[in-house]
């Protein structure tokens, strides 16, 4: 340990510190660890956060150049995207679908009531992975308390002679495989961890024959896909 | 300039993947975060990189604001803040950065601020009166430029030590004047 002061009344001077981003290198990652484990202290941070408000007027406003709009969006989106639907578009539909807003419930439901444990996990996600046609429907919820990616088919199957496989896509990133979607209405996968937050996530279901894909990239047509909101 | 409710009504959506929110949240708040990095960093092409960098931050993270308990405004400055003073960190960890550029004069309160931003920053500037002059000019350094103890040391030409005592006294009388 440095030299942090152990009364009381001295955290709250290093809490400012914090905040205006003082503190050296190694003291700031002691002083963030002992905060991950104290709410008083996370408390003091956000108070001198509200403290210093008033010197924000100090940031005179600036507009940017148009074109960085323009690059953050392309960063984030793509630019071969396609305008997709959003969400909000989406409500009317998601209203429409009673079975939607059961799973949402139970998995809120869930959320809430199971003490967490060890340190708090991050928001869950859901999913609507569906056909343009509405031939393949399927909800994906990860619930971080409970762990894994757990699935609830609402309607249509593999081809026959073929099998469902599901892939998460991260950014830009190759398509990787959940794996093979078994015939039953619920399934739960196994879902690495580097899909537990729902930033730039994507999921898509394609067929493919008996075993899954051969090669470990989709071969079959795209089925359904579906965007990831967190909940 | 958009109210505090409309910016969470526009965070909220963002959480949830909602794209035209994300936009309208950029055009209502980007002139302000980028004035944050400007300041901070001096320099424009790194304070455009620091700003996207912060709204990837935003539309990522959109779901922790409410957890937070802040004002959105101030949830999105401080992100910015601490943004351009990493960019700020590295910088000086692989070149050599001009040590000896100003820093930028305080400005005062622009019209367009609304009357609770007013009076707060009345209040703050009320209770950076009352201390000694240099401290005060210290955690605007701080604040508003990104100063560490070390630039702060040699722009009042004190050792380092002497700084960080005299600061944190500072910042205790700072905080019995605010909680007044």
């Amino acid at each position: 340990m440095t030299d942090l002061p152990p009364p009381e009344e001295d955290w709250s001077a290093v809490a400012a510190e914090y905040v205006l981003r003082l503190l050296p290198q190694e003291e700031e990652a002691e002083f963030e660890a002992a905060m991950a484990a104290d709410p008083a202290l996370r408390d003091e941070v956000a108070g001198w956060m509200r403290h210093f408000e008033g010197l924000n007027t100090g940031f005179a406003e600036t507009t940017p150049r148009p074109a960085v709009k323009g690059a953050l969006f392309t960063r984030i989106f793509g630019e071969e995207a396609p305008r997709k639907v959003s969400f909000w578009d989406r409500v009317g539909l998601w209203r429409g679908i009673s079975v939607a807003a059961l799973v949402l419930a139970a998995v809120m439901t869930t959320l809430w009531l199971l003490p967490a444990e060890g340190p708090a996990p991050g928001p869950g996600y859901v999913s609507e992975i569906a056909a343009e046609d509405g031939s393949l429907r399927l909800f994906a919820v990860y619930d971080p308390v409970r762990g894994g990616l757990q699935i609830t088919r609402i309607s249509g199957a593999a081809p026959e002679g073929r099998v469902l496989e599901l892939w998460a896509i991260a950014g830009d990133a190759a398509p990787v495989s959940l794996g093979v979607l078994p015939e039953d209405q619920h399934a739960l996968l196994t879902l690495p961890e580097s899909y537990h937050s729902a930033a730039g996530l994507l999921f898509a279901i394609t067929d493919e024959p008996p075993g899954g894909a051969p090669g470990g990239a989709p071969t079959g047509e795209i089925r359904a896909t579906g965007e990831v909101h967190d909940l | 300039m958009s109210t505090p409710s409309q910016l969470e009504d526009l965070i909220a959506k963002t959480s949830l993947g909602d794209r035209r929110a994300f936009s309208a949240l950029y055009d209502a708040t980007s002139a302000k975060l980028f004035g944050v990095a400007l300041r901070i960093l001096k320099d424009r092409a790194g304070a455009e990189d620091v700003l996207q960098e912060t709204y990837m931050k935003i539309w990522r993270y959109a779901g922790r604001y409410a957890a937070n308990g802040t004002s959105p405004m101030t949830w999105m400055i401080t992100i910015a803040r601490n943004t351009a003073i990493d960019r700020l960190r590295r910088w000086r960890a692989t070149e050599t950065v001009d040590e000896t550029a100003d820093p930028l004069p305080d400005r005062g309160p622009t019209p367009e601020q609304t009357a609770v931003a007013r009076s707060e920053a009345a209040r703050i500037t009320s209770c950076l009166a009352e201390l000694e002059d240099d401290r005060a000019q210290a955690v605007r350094w701080a604040y508003l430029d990104g100063f560490s103890y070390a630039d702060i040391s040699t722009r009042l030409d004190k050792p380092l030590n002497t700084i960080r005592t005299w600061l944190r006294r500072s910042l205790i009388s700072l905080r019995e004047c605010m909680s007044r």
